[in-house]
């Protein structure tokens, strides 16, 4: 079927219909033309299809993959690896009279993108464990070989690095996660993410927005597994608080996790503060005081029309 | 002239009978005989600069200026925005000079903790580098010194385990740090002095009672038997504190001057503001106490 493809802003050798030079070729790569649309003339044959590989091969028992075609490029990131590999030989030939075989040269791929390509796997793993999805994982593929090539962070651990960047792309992207959390998944420190966070950011000159309670309601209270009532609740108390600077110079997290505990303790779905401190990664005592700053004015911060299994004067106090 | 005054308020204070000749290092080789005035003046001057030590309270400000907070208190919000506003491209900071607050502190009687032009040598910079700025955007916060840490060399290598064993006040422990950790009280301070000479004084709340307590440091040595000189004093490091008495959103902060400002309470509770000029590091609390440090 003709398409459309941009391929034509791309070429190098731009071939045009010589009767409408500027009419933009249509391909058809059933036939492998690009055909002008104004006359119809075939102005190239024979082009190469950049489609994907059609054919599938589940049930192969053979040793060779008969694919014809290799994975597909990462141009973005690699900085166009077009080149070759000999593979491992067949039949007695590539073997010399040692048994060793000839051609070895399987290890050398591209040691200076080598360091980035366990990046990308690194960052690959980390991101799969906590299921974060392509775009988060392409922005911290560019965020990492960006300042893999500006070279001003050298000297830190590729790890380190490739931490603070997920951290950075997941902020960027709107969905933030804490840095306790950015932990779990990564071998490095929060220290040493915080640090490579910080001159990533000068690095690459850029800023990220601040973060606010209601960044990471959803996720706490679905993993704690509170109704969306009662996810709602926490969020409009989370906000109420801080417009109301009830709590002043208290982490986002902490207000988070005060405000879903004084919501589940309202509702039917009651939650300890040890249960909320280990999902949200705080220590319940800090819960504790940022509950005791939101307690007196418990009344305003809900809102009108949540019902209450427990009234606001029964809330617990601590 | 003054380098041997200085020397005279040492050997009276340490009651020293030889008279070696230290300061080489500034270049002044002068023996001219001070005039009597001068070191009343000087001794007076060194007491007086400790009493700032005794003075210095990180949660409070001299007693007439809290007078001042309640009728300036609308003042000093609106200059403390308005001078935001002025900085807000340039990063240049209103003048909290000492000398703008004298009528305060004339009531007292007590020093301006940031000292004026010292009459010691010029070389070193002991003057504070503040701009100017219109009247009208003075608060009257002084920020009060809290830590300088200053460098010297004394010239020649040093036998640390014959300094811990002979002087009082010494720790060398050479498996732990490579140094001896010498104390003295009066500047409190504590020195680290290395076998190659070199030594680093911290602790002291002034820029010259640096220099005094880094002399006295060179005295012990020298005193120990060691041909110490004063070369290459140069302070590195200065650390302030001070308090703007309101509550600071540090949220509307960070928006307004990104570039300069870094705010991430999952990692610290304050807000660094890196300034461009002058280069200082502040960070501010919500509370309203800052912290300034700069790197000299």
């Amino acid at each position: 079927m003709a398409s459309t493809s941009r391929g034509d802003a791309l070429a190098l050798p731009r071939v045009t219909c010589p009767n409408h030079p500027d009419a933009i070729l249509v391909e058809d790569y059933r036939a492998g033309d690009m055909i002008c649309p104004e006359c119809g003339l075939v102005v190239g044959d024979r082009v190469i299809d950049v489609g994907s590989e059609w054919r599938t091969f589940s049930n192969e028992k053979a040793l060779k993959d008969p694919s014809r075609v290799g994975d597909a490029q990462n141009p973005l990131l690699n900085g166009g690896d077009l080149t070759t590999m000999i593979s491992k030989g067949t039949g007695a030939a590539s073997f010399d009279e040692f048994g060793n075989s000839k051609y070895q040269n399987r290890r050398t791929m591209s040691s200076s993108d080598r360091a980035m390509l366990n990046a990308f796997k690194e960052i690959s793993t980390m991101a799969d464990r906590i299921n974060l999805p392509r775009n988060i994982i392409d922005r911290t593929n560019n965020l990492f070989k960006q300042v893999y090539e500006q070279k001003s962070l050298k000297g830190r651990a590729n790890d380190a690095i490739a931490s603070a960047c997920l951290y950075i792309a997941c902020r960027q992207e709107g969905v933030p996660r804490t840095f306790k959390e950015i932990c779990a998944v990564s071998r490095i420190s929060k220290k040493e993410i915080g640090r490579c966070f910080k001159l990533i950011l000068k690095a690459l000159e850029t800023s990220v927005d601040l973060i606010t309670t209601g960044d990471f309601m959803s996720r706490f209270c679905s993993n704690l597994g509170l109704p969306k009532q009662v996810q709602m609740a926490a969020t409009f108390i989370a906000r109420k608080a801080v417009e109301l600077d009830l709590v002043p110079g208290r982490s986002p997290i902490s207000v988070a996790a005060a405000a879903i505990y004084m919501a589940s303790q309202a509702s039917a779905e009651k939650k300890t503060q040890k249960e909320i401190g280990d999902i949200a990664g705080v220590a319940d005592v800090t819960i504790r005081q940022s509950y005791r700053l939101i307690y007196p004015r418990a009344a305003e911060l809900f809102p009108p029309d949540f019902k209450f299994d427990t009234p606001v004067d029964k809330l617990p106090q601590l | 002239m003054d380098e041997s005054a200085l020397e005279r308020y040492f050997d009276d204070s340490i009651a020293d009978d030889s008279s070696f000749i230290l300061g080489e290092g500034l270049g002044i080789q002068s023996h001219a005989h001070p005039t009597q005035g001068s070191t009343p003046s000087l001794s007076m001057k060194a007491g007086s600069g400790t009493e700032p030590g005794d003075d210095l309270d990180l949660s409070f400000l001299p007693d007439d200026l809290s007078s001042q907070v309640e009728p300036g208190r609308h003042n000093m919000a609106d200059s403390q925005t308005a001078a935001l506003n002025v900085s807000q491209d340039s990063g240049i900071f209103t003048d909290f000079n000492s000398q703008d607050s004298t009528a305060a502190d004339s009531q007292q009687g007590a020093p301006p903790s940031v000292p004026v032009p010292s009459p010691f040598c010029p070389m070193t910079p002991m003057t504070p580098m503040t701009p100017m700025t219109p009247v009208t955007e003075r608060s009257g916060i002084i920020p009060q010194l809290q830590n300088i840490v200053s460098t010297v060399n004394l010239g020649c290598p040093l036998d640390l385990k014959f300094i811990a064993l002979q002087a009082r006040n010494a720790e060398y422990n050479p498996k732990r740090f490579a140094a001896v950790i010498m104390r003295i009280r009066e500047p409190r301070t504590t020195a680290l002095i290395f076998s190659s000479g070199k030594m680093v004084c911290t602790g002291a709340k002034s820029e010259e009672q640096s220099r005094l307590a880094a002399r006295k440091y060179a005295r012990v040595v020298q005193k120990l038997g060691f041909p110490a000189r004063f070369l290459d004093f140069k302070i590195q490091n200065m650390v302030a504190s001070c308090d703007v008495c309101f509550p600071i959103r540090l949220e509307g902060l960070v928006l307004t001057h990104q570039q300069f400002s870094s705010y991430e309470p999952e990692l610290f509770p304050g807000l660094i503001y890196r300034m461009v000029k002058p280069r200082i590091v502040l960070l501010i609390f919500v509370s309203g106490k800052v912290v300034l440090t700069v790197v000299c």
